[in-house]
C-alpha cells in the first residue's frame, strides 16, 4: 500500500483531465478545504472517501463550477473552472443523490429540457437512445413524481451523460437505493465507464474502490492519503481507520 | 443571450405550471377574492363613484398576486434540488433571468385578462375603450416592472432560510414607484380626467423603472443566483 501523500497524481502517460492545485474553500471563517491538490487522468476513475463535514461534496461542487474556489487553481477538460465556466460547465454531468430531476415533467420532458439546454443536435435519438439505455422507455411519458427512487436515478444517470461529458462527477450516487437499485445502477456505471473521466465521493468503500484507477481520503479539508486504485477493500479500510480520526466507514 | 434555452426554460415552466396549476390557481383566487373583499369594503352607499380609487385597488392586487407568484417561481427550482442541473447547464445566467422573468410576466398577464374585464364591470363607471391602448400599455410596462424586480429579488431570497417572509419584505418597498406610477396612470385613463397630469410622464417612468432593474438584473445576476 502507497505512503499517504498530499498529492494524488494521476498514472503518467495520458493529460490529466482533472488538475487541482492548492485548493482552498472557505464559507465566513470555517475553511471547508485546506489546500488540497490531485489529478485524474483522461478515462481515469478517483473516488474521494472521508467522514461527512471532510469537504467532499465541496471539491465535487468546485469542479462543477456550482461554487467558487476561495483559492487554487481547478481545471476541468483543460478549461480552468474559474475563468472559463462555460466550457467546463459544457464538458461535465453531475449524478448526486438527489436526480436534478423536475418531479412534475416526464421523463421525455425532462431530457428534452436539458438537451436543449445543452444545445443538442440530434436531441430526440439521443433521448431515444439513452431511455433504452436505462430501461425506461415505456415510462418516457410518465411525470417523473410517479417514478421509484432507482428509477429517477436511472433517468439521472442518462440525464448527467445525454450531452456526452468528458467528465461525470458523482456525489454519493447509491444513496438511498435498495439492493436492486444499486446493481442496475452499478451495472450502468459499469457500462459507460469506459467513456469518461470519473471522480466519485462516496462512504462506500466496497463501491468506491471497484472502479477506481486513483483514491483518495480526505479529513478536515486536508488530503491525508492517496494512492493508485486496485486496493484491497480489507486493507483499505485499515488504512482508512488509521489516517481518519472520527466518522465511520461504511 | 441563448434562445434555444430561453425558450427551454420557459417552456418548461409552462409545462409545469400548466400541469400543476399552482401558481395560477392561488393568484387567481387572491384576485377574486380581493375584489369581492373592495367591492364589499367600499359599498358604504348606494351608487357611490368609486373610479378615482379602482386603479389604487386594481394595482395592490395585482401586486401582491404578483408576489404570490414569485415565491413559487423559484420554489419549484428548490425541489430535487433543480436548480443545481439547472446551473450545471452551459447557459448564461441572464438568460436564466429573462426566461423567469417571461414566465412571471406570462402568469400575471393570464390573470389579469380574466381579471380586468370582471374588476371594470365591478368598479369602473366610464367608459374607456377609446383609452384602452393606454392602458394596456401601461399594464404592460407596470408588468414589466413588477416582473423584473420580483424576479431579481425572488433569486436573492431564495437562498434564505425564511425566502417566504424576505421577499414581501424586500419587493413591497422597492415596488412602490411602479404602484404609484401604474395607479395615478390607470386612475387617469379610468376616470378621462385631463387634470390629473400628462399620462407620457408616468408611461416613461415605468419605462425608465423596468430598464433600471433589467440592467441590474444584467450585471448582477451571476451573483444573485450563485452560492
Amino acid at each position: 500500500m502507497p505512503e499517504a501523500a498530499d498529492t494524488a497524481a494521476a498514472p503518467s502517460g495520458a493529460a490529466p483531465d482533472i488538475e487541482v492545485r492548492e485548493l482552498t474553500k472557505a464559507f465566513g471563517r470555517r475553511e471547508v478545504l485546506r489546500g488540497i491538490s490531485f489529478d485524474v487522468e483522461r478515462g481515469g476513475f478517483l473516488s474521494i472517501f472521508g467522514p461527512n463535514g471532510a469537504g467532499k461534496t465541496t471539491i465535487l461542487r468546485i469542479l462543477a463550477t456550482l461554487t467558487a474556489p476561495t483559492s487554487g487553481t481547478v481545471g476541468v477538460a483543460g478549461y480552468d473552472a474559474r475563468e472559463e465556466a462555460m466550457p467546463v460547465r459544457a464538458a461535465i454531468g453531475m449524478i448526486s443523490h438527489s436526480p436534478l430531476l423536475y418531479p412534475d415533467l416526464t421523463a421525455y420532458e425532462n431530457l428534452r429540457f436539458y438537451a436543449d439546454m445543452y444545445g443538442l443536435g440530434d436531441r430526440d435519438e439521443r433521448i431515444a437512445e439513452l431511455l433504452d439505455r436505462v430501461e425506461l422507455s415505456h415510462r418516457r411519458y410518465d411525470v417523473v413524481r410517479t417514478f421509484s427512487k432507482g428509477m429517477r436515478q436511472r433517468l439521472a444517470i442518462a440525464r448527467a451523460i445525454l450531452h456526452r461529458p468528458r467528465v461525470l462527477l458523482l456525489d454519493e450516487p447509491h444513496s438511498g437505493l435498495d439492493p436492486r437499485a444499486v446493481d442496475i445502477l452499478d451495472g450502468l456505471l459499469a457500462e459507460i465507464r469506459s467513456e469518461h473521466t470519473f471522480v466519485m465521493v462516496t462512504h462506500s468503500i466496497q463501491k468506491g474502490l471497484e472502479l477506481a484507477t486513483q483514491v483518495l481520503i480526505i479529513d478536515g479539508g486536508k488530503a491525508v492519503f492517496a494512492s493508485a486504485g486496485g486496493v484491497d477493500p480489507s486493507a483499505f479500510t485499515a488504512v482508512y481507520r488509521e489516517h481518519v480520526q472520527e466518522g465511520s466507514v461504511a | 443571450m441563448g434562445g434555444r434555452q430561453f425558450v427551454a426554460i420557459l417552456r418548461k415552466d409552462l409545462i409545469r405550471e400548466l400541469r400543476t396549476k399552482e401558481m395560477l390557481i392561488s393568484m387567481f383566487l387572491f384576485v377574486m377574492l380581493a375584489m369581492v373583499i373592495f367591492h364589499y369594503a367600499f359599498s358604504v352607499k348606494e351608487n357611490v363613484d368609486l373610479t378615482y380609487f379602482t386603479g389604487g385597488m386594481l394595482w395592490v392586487t395585482f401586486i401582491f398576486a404578483a408576489l404570490l407568484g414569485l415565491n413559487r417561481s423559484f420554489a419549484q427550482e428548490k425541489d430535487e434540488n433543480c436548480l443545481d442541473g439547472l446551473l450545471l447547464c452551459p447557459v448564461d445566467r441572464v438568460t436564466i433571468f429573462f426566461a423567469k422573468m417571461a414566465g412571471n410576466l406570462i402568469f400575471l398577464a393570464i390573470i389579469q385578462i380574466v381579471a380586468i374585464p370582471v374588476f371594470t364591470v365591478f368598479f369602473v363607471k366610464h367608459g374607456y375603450f377609446g383609452r384602452l391602448p393606454s392602458f394596456l400599455l401601461v399594464v404592460l410596462l407596470a408588468d414589466l416592472g413588477i416582473c423584473a424586480l420580483g424576479t431579481l429579488l425572488a433569486t436573492i431570497s431564495m437562498n434564505t432560510r425564511a425566502r417566504d417572509l424576505l421577499l414581501p419584505i424586500i419587493f413591497l418597498p422597492l415596488i412602490v414607484p411602479v404602484l404609484i406610477a401604474a395607479t395615478s396612470a390607470t386612475t387617469a385613463i379610468f376616470s378621462g380626467d385631463s387634470e390629473l397630469g400628462p399620462l407620457g410622464a408616468r408611461l416613461v417612468f415605468l419605462a425608465m423603472f423596468d430598464i433600471v432593474f433589467m440592467v441590474a438584473a444584467y450585471g448582477t445576476y451571476d451573483f444573485a443566483i450563485g452560492e
